[in-house]
């Protein structure tokens, strides 16, 4: 292990390249990207701020930082940044290290459930089938949610890249360690 | 010049400026010259697009021939802008240029004013512009000899490079430096940025010139000590100080500074006290001129009157060049113009003890300098602790863009490109260093600066950025401890950077002689204390006091490249009455009634310029000296001052047609 930096141009580095994830050393810490964030508008996701952590090597702390996973990915601050800084696919990077090492948001986690129980991180719900139905469609989607005996191949991938450990998933009550039973709030 | 005026019946001219839009678009220009029209002793009143221009010019030349006018008034800008230049163009039709008035109805009426108001405003400004105008004299320019030598004070690299060039245009000119080596600051440095050239190497042949040049007079360990005069006739006294070495026998061999007993004991100013020297020394082996020097603050011998049974340098000399019967000398001089070229001094950061200064492993950016260069006491290596840093920190702005109380407003604008060049010789001198720069903005302005910059960087510097206000705090966890840890909160988050060494980029201050040394010249400082420019676009060489020149850090913080071309200009400046042999003197100065006049010298404590003197139970003006600023004239409480070309009469005159 080495610094944050480095970490995030290695690991950033395998899937964007190394001299992408090296603009993070370009922030001037101008604040564009602060301002011009829709998240950070509501929440407390103050994007400088979580560069200058990952640039002064503060691992613990944005690792444990819930803003961390405050960001939405829309990439305005990318499209805005006068230096050129690959904000988004950075904070998306750094937000891989941190779940690597065991600190990913509940909410994040609970996606993956709902991946693992219906093949979808955003279940077609009774609302959305009937809608379906009004415009001459099947009630369910030719997905796993249609098909669920299929839904075996993606517990097996989930298995296979050990992304049921990552999130702490619990196979006999089909949530996360921890959780209780009626856990997500779908029925 | 030819006087064609005549004081009883005055036949003024007025022109009427359009400036294009300036004025035209708010004055009623032609309704004005309706207005003056009516004016007494107006002959004529005309308007026109650009007065100054040449067609301008020329139907003033025309109408002073033709309508035998002997005054004239041009109503346009400032008389800061145009006034020599009507001046001129009366002078050109045989008119004597004093008897040509001004009236700015551009600065103070067009362009702060709007409708009815401002047509009005430039009537009333014209009114009293003719006012005056009946009242003018003619006046006659005076002319003084002009001393053809010059002296340049402070031997840093912008005094070097002013010396040379006066000289080099065949004029004897005194170099006073009050170190025992000219070089100043640039001779400590080791590369440059941003071409990382070897400051010393491209500074020593300089000072070796210096030394050479028959028209160069060397002053070193002396200092200015009385200046008086005027442009053109400076008496200055200059005391040098004994170095106990007689400077025609000493060969430099360095004999006298092995022998000493106080030998390596004497923490060296040259190497920023990181190294040691003798009671008797040279400050680097390059030094100009090379002789020795005692320190009498440390020799044994001068200061408790006894060193062993003789003292070991002078018994080591083989030049017998050892002299402590030498005394303090004070040598009179001469000359015409006289550049200023004194350095700066480095903010103590000290005074702050949150920049940790009192830390082994604290060092400012000129103690880098000489820990890094070769000729330095580790040989270029960088050592702290007897180890090389392997986790180095730079902090930019340590006492400068700064409200705090002993820190300073201004940017001193040679420390982000220092920095920048001593970050990359740490990673060209230790490749596994950590280097950090801790800033708020990266001021890279300079010709090659920003790529130097962006070269760093790409070297793997990590730039870290800081505002100004984040606080910031150099800590150690125990005292033993080696390292250092810099504490700053900044954007809510609290950083701690672990260093084994840090470098502060400490501000760029005034001279500590600065203030004594304006007072000697008759020449201000700006609120930052650096002497201050005659104007801060163009006259940036010059001073307030007519055949001084400013040059270099003097002035304010700038890099070698800015020291130099102001170095040369200024010594160029000051070349000008050299080679003209004589200067003219402007004739708007104080005048005294000696029958009024009852010697009571409140006038001359109040004169800026020291121009008055008593003489005879009178006061006396030195016009040469005399600026005309009418301070005196307000003074005195006997009414027997009045300033040429802004008397009593003139004035009143103005007064009474504008109310």
């Amino acid at each position: 292990m080495g610094t944050l930096y480095e970490d995030i141009v290695g690991y950033g580095g395998e899937v964007f390249g190394e001299e992408h994830m090296e603009t993070l050393r370009e922030c001037v810490q101008c604040g564009k990207c602060t301002g011009s964030c829709p998240s950070g508008r509501n929440t407390a996701l103050r994007t400088r701020k979580l560069f200058q952590m990952a640039l002064v090597d503060l691992r613990e702390e944005i690792f444990n930082s819930p803003e961390l996973w405050f960001c939405s990915t829309c990439y305005t601050c990318y499209e805005r940044c006068p230096k050129g800084v690959k904000t988004t696919d950075i904070i998306r990077t750094i937000r891989n290290l941190a779940a690597k090492e065991g600190h990913m948001s509940v909410p994040h986690r609970m996606i993956g459930v709902y991946v693992m129980k219906t093949g979808h991180a955003v279940p077609i719900g009774p609302d959305q089938m009937k809608l379906r139905e009004a415009v001459g469609l099947e009630s369910q989607p030719p997905t796993t949610q249609k098909y669920k005996e299929q839904l075996e191949q993606v517990q097996t991938i989930f298995r296979t890249t050990g992304y049921d450990a990552m999130i702490d998933f619990d196979w006999d009550a089909m949530n996360l360690k921890g959780m209780e039973k009626k856990g997500g709030k779908k029925k | 010049m030819v006087n064609s005026t005549n004081i009883e019946t005055p036949r003024i001219g007025v022109y009427i400026c359009h400036c294009g839009v300036n004025i035209a678009a708010t004055v009623n220009v032609k309704e004005v010259v309706e207005f003056v029209k009516e004016l007494p002793c107006v002959v004529i009143a005309r308007d026109y697009q650009y007065m100054c221009s040449d067609p301008g010019q020329e139907l003033i030349k025309s109408d002073i021939k033709e309508h035998g006018l002997n005054r004239v008034v041009v109503a346009s800008c400032s008389p800061r802008m145009h006034e020599p230049t009507f001046r001129n163009t009366c002078e050109d039709a045989d008119l004597n240029p004093y008897c040509f008035e001004m009236a700015n109805i551009r600065e103070q009426c067009a362009w702060v004013h709007s409708g009815e108001g401002a047509t009005e405003k430039a009537k009333d400004l014209l009114a009293s512009a003719v006012a005056k105008a009946a009242f003018l004299e003619p006046l006659a320019r005076k002319k003084v000899a002009v001393i053809p030598r010059a002296l340049v004070i402070g031997g840093g690299v912008a005094g070097i490079y002013a010396a040379l060039e006066i000289a080099d245009k065949g004029f004897e000119t005194y170099l006073v430096e009050k170190e025992p080596s000219i070089g100043g600051r640039m001779a400590q440095l080791d590369k440059t940025f941003p071409t990382l050239d070897c400051s010393a190497c491209i500074l020593t042949p300089k000072m070796v010139e210096v030394e050479r040049h028959k028209n160069i007079q060397l002053f070193t360990y002396s200092e200015v000590k009385e200046v008086d005069g005027y442009i053109g006739n400076y008496k200055v006294k200059i005391r040098k100080r004994p170095r106990y070495v007689d400077e025609d026998k000493c060969t430099g061999c360095g004999e006298c500074a092995n022998a000493c007993l106080l030998r390596g004991r004497i923490p060296s100013e040259f190497d920023a006290g990181l190294g040691s020297r003798s009671a008797i020394y040279v400050p680097f082996p390059q030094a100009v001129p090379l002789v020795y020097n005692i320190d009498a603050n440390s020799c044994i011998y001068i200061t408790k009157g006894k060193c062993g049974k003789y003292p070991a340098c002078k018994e080591a000399c083989p030049a017998d060049a050892i002299d402590f019967e030498q005394k303090e000398e004070e040598i009179e001089v001469e000359v015409g113009t006289i550049v200023v070229a004194t350095g700066y001094e480095l903010l103590d950061p000290a005074g702050k003890p949150e920049y940790g200064y009192k830390y082994d492993e604290v060092i400012t950016g000129l103690e880098f300098e000489r820990l890094s260069v070769a000729s330095g006491p580790t040989g270029g290596k960088i050592i702290i602790n007897g180890k090389e840093p392997k986790e180095v920190v730079f902090l930019c702005c340590v006492g400068s863009r700064s409200h705090e109380k002993g820190e300073h407003e201004y940017c001193s604008r040679v420390c982000c490109m220092y920095t920048a060049k001593q970050a990359h010789l740490v990673r060209e001198k230790i490749h596994d260093a950590s280097v950090k720069v801790i800033y708020t903005d990266v001021r890279a302005y300079g010709k090659g600066f920003e790529e130097f910059y962006n070269r760093v960087k790409e070297e793997g510097v990590e730039y870290i950025r800081k505002e100004l206000e984040d606080e910031i705090e150099l800590i150690k966890r125990s005292e033993e401890d080696e390292n250092v840890v810099v504490r700053m909160i900044s954007e809510g988050n609290a950083i701690e950077i672990e260093a084994d060494l840090v470098v502060l980029a400490n501000a760029i201050v005034p001279g500590k002689d600065a203030d004594e040394l304006a007072k000697l010249l008759k020449i201000t400082r700006s609120a930052d204390g650096f002497f201050l420019e005659a104007h801060p676009k163009l006259r940036p060489l010059d001073t307030f006091t007519d055949g001084i020149f400013i040059a270099g850090c003097c002035q304010s913080p700038k890099d070698i490249p800015d020291s130099v071309a102001q170095a040369v200009g200024a010594a160029i400046k000051a070349s000008i009455p050299l080679m003209m042999g004589e200067v003219e003197i402007e004739p708007l100065v104080a005048s005294i009634n000696e029958d009024v006049c009852v010697g009571c010298r409140t006038c001359e404590e109040i004169c800026p310029f020291g121009a008055l003197s008593l003489e005879a139970g009178v006061m006396s003006v030195n016009e040469v000296v005399c600026k005309g600023c009418g301070a005196c004239g307000a003074a005195c409480p006997s009414g027997a001052i009045s300033i040429i070309h802004f008397k009593d009469e003139q004035i009143f005159a103005q007064m009474e047609a504008m109310v």
